[in-house]
């Protein structure tokens, strides 16, 4: 069986393949750049400058070799820019403050200030302030919040809809080719197209947008999740308008070539608890998830992949009604999220993608033998019947113990 | 002075310019800015607070009800400096260097600020030599460190070390929290107090200087 076929197999819950494994094909299932060249460098491959795949959390690209080594089953497709509306088609060297030499956008210049930090500018244009910092001794970016107070009188959707728009034919050839490459792999093919995700906290400040307007501080975001409900509800209106279009065309030019869509990764929980009451979601989100989610699985063979972080047992039933078929990362370490219970309660409704390993106590500091016996359990209770696709829960961080991330994969292709 | 109740109910409700609009009303009635505080203000933060540990309310109501106290808060702050009311004690807070979660240290702030504590709010990202720096020149009797990170939770111990060098660690009690925290880490890396979520943070804050 292919990689592709062993994906979809799980996919469609139906037992008898092999787990699959993803590491490296979205910017939730990554591995942080200091992570990716310590593992060239264990394995013996050739010393190069890591490539920076999502520079917001300085994610490595996880290149072929790495791929093989790891045992991966799924590729990713990425936008043309990223999340800074930074060109990625043209890279140069540049080293971290950590001294690790990189390739990463042209548009980011990682030289540090006299305080150590490193800072962004929307679009590279340093013409207007930054709107992300490195900080001293961090190894990923942080939002600059620009704006200022909101003014209601004022206030207009279209404020907080500037980064979404339709897709550029240029964009659309971009990711047919990016699609054709992918597919030739072999491997399951996930593309993230962007502009899809309903009121994701990080993309909140706009990042992208070098005089962003409208709501763009993370506390008043998440305010005016009750107190500007029609304001907010408009504006995932639009977006969702705007996203069913975008899909007609990119299923129009790219078909099954693409296998997933990740297209949401807003946070609905925290470590003990949820951002909003299942009330709040059922009236806020779920109809505009609804109509995407219905209009994919009417229309393309494409499967829809969900990222929300924490504790999120109460809203499982309504991400399964909004009709997602992938949840990731599967926090197992939050509160209430038991595997065995979330395998037993939804796995027949949903994949789970993600939740192989945990990432707040076992692969950071546990040992060796203990991320070994780890995903073996894990591995046994999520990959039953299919509807799971292995990956940490979340990227991997910057400083985990090699070793471990090592035992990992040593177990995973020992499964095999 | 019966309509000084909505107090509650605003701040409660987290709506902003009502509560504003009552304090303004109770310090004209020349009510004591410490009998507003604690019968209307802490009580109010009280009930949002337990709500929220209980899951009946969530990191928008919070917010909501954090902001409507800070905006009472804040008239009432001149008088409290021109006096000798008794302040619960004061408290330097921060995420520590590396980090750059904010929301749940910022309500822990909120609520302690809205039990009666003066909160010195440093941020994020937040250096060892500058949290000791803070709780000499604040002469803060509590300092609290806050992280999401596995990869910053371990900065807490060079908190404390730092801390220890500068000779204050008996002046002032330590408490530590965030997603990846337990109480089991708190003790061993000799920190006096942690809560796993903001409600709960005041008890302990009140404890520890037995308040
Ligand atoms: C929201 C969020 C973000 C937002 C942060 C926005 C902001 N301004 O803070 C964004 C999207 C930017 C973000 C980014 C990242 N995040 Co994040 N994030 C979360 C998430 C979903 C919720 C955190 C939160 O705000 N909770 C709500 C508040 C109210 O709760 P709280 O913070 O836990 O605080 C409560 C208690 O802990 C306690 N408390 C907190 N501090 C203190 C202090 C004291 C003294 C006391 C007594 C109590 C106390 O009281 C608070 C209130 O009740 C968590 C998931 C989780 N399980 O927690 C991941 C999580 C923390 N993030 C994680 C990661 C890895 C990241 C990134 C590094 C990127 C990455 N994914 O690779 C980046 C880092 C970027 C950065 N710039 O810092 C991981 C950490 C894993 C690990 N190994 O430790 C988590 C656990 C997600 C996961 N699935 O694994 N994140």
């Amino acid at each position: 069986m292919t990689s592709k076929e062993t994906v979809l197999q799980s996919l469609n819950h139906k037992s008898g393949g092999r787990i699959p494994v993803d590491f490296g094909a979205t910017s939730v299932t990554g591995i942080h750049c200091r992570v990716v060249e310590a593992l060239r460098r264990y394995y013996g491959l050739e010393n190069r400058p890591v490539r920076i795949i999502e520079p917001f959390q300085m994610l490595g690209e996880v290149d072929e070799e790495l791929q093989k080594i790891i045992g991966v089953d799924v590729v990713g497709i990425w936008g043309r820019q990223n999340m800074f509306a930074i060109d990625e088609t043209r890279l140069h060297e540049q080293v971290t403050p950590w001294g690790q030499t990189v390739l990463v956008a042209e548009g980011i210049d990682l030289t540090p200030d006299k305080n150590g930090d490193v800072y962004i500018y929307a679009k590279g244009n340093r013409s207007f302030p930054p709107c992300a910092v490195m900080p001293e001794a961090c190894f990923f970016v942080n939002a600059i919040e620009r704006g200022g107070a909101v003014d209601d009188e004022n206030l207009s959707v279209s404020d907080n809809l500037e980064e979404f728009g339709y897709i550029s034919d240029e964009d659309l050839s971009h990711f047919a080719r990016e699609a054709d490459k992918a597919a030739a792999t072999g491997a399951a093919v996930v593309a993230a197209f962007g502009g899809t995700a309903l009121g994701d906290i990080a993309f909140v400040p706009g990042m992208g947008l070098e005089q962003p307007k409208g709501i763009r501080s993370v506390p008043e975001w998440y305010m005016s999740t009750v107190l500007r409900q029609d304001y907010i509800s408009q504006i995932f209106e639009k977006q969702t308008d705007i996203a069913v279009e975008n899909y007609r065309l990119l299923w129009e030019k790219i078909g099954n070539k693409v296998d997933v869509v990740f297209t949401c990764g807003t946070d609905f929980g925290t470590q003990t608890s949820q951002f909003c009451s299942v009330e709040t979601f059922n009236e806020l989100w779920l109809p505009h998830y609804k109509r995407m989610n219905d209009w994919i699985h009417q229309n393309t063979s494409w499967k829809v992949f969900k990222h929300c972080c924490g504790s999120i047992v109460p809203l499982i039933p309504s991400l399964i009604d909004a009709g997602f078929d992938i949840l990731n990362p599967v926090q197992i370490n939050a509160k209430d999220m038991d595997s065995q219970r979330l395998k037993d309660e939804f796995g027949d409704s949903v994949t789970f993608w993600g939740g192989g390993i945990d990432t707040q106590k076992v692969l950071p500091a546990g040992t060796p033998g203990e991320v070994r016996e780890h995903v073996r359990k894990q591995c046994g209770i999520f990959g039953k019947n299919g509807g799971f696709v292995f990956n940490s829960v979340h990227n991997i961080q910057a400083n985990v113990p090699i070793e471990n991330v090592v035992a990992m994969i040593e177990t995973l292709s020992e499964l095999k | 002075m019966e309509n000084i109740d909505k107090l509650y109910e605003a701040i409660l409700k987290g709506n902003l310019p009502l509560a504003v609009e009552m304090t303004k009303m109770a310090i004209e009635q020349k009510m004591d800015p410490k009998s507003i505080i604690d019968n209307y203000m802490s009580k109010a933060m009280d009930e949002i607070g337990s709500r929220f540990e209980n899951g009946k309310a969530f990191v928008p109501e919070l917010l909501m009800s954090a902001r409507a106290m800070k905006g009472a808060l804040e008239l009432l702050k001149p008088m409290l400096a021109n006096s000798d009311i008794p302040r619960a004690g004061t408290i330097v807070i921060g995420t520590v260097k590396g980090d750059l979660h904010d929301i749940g240290k910022n309500l822990v702030a909120s609520m302690l600020e809205g039990s009666g504590f003066e909160v010195i709010n440093l941020g994020v990202d937040i250096s060892s030599e500058k949290f000791a720096a803070s709780v000499v020149e604040h002469k803060a009797n509590i300092l609290c460190l806050s992280a999401l990170l596995t990869t910053t939770m371990n900065y807490m111990k060079e908190v404390i070390r730092a801390i220890e060098a500068a000779e204050i660690r008996n002046q002032v009690r330590i408490m530590i929290g965030g997603a990846p925290i337990s109480s089991a880490f708190a003790k061993e890396i000799g920190a006096d107090g942690y809560s796993s979520n903001a409600n709960a943070a005041v008890s302990v804050a009140k404890q520890l200087l037995a308040v």
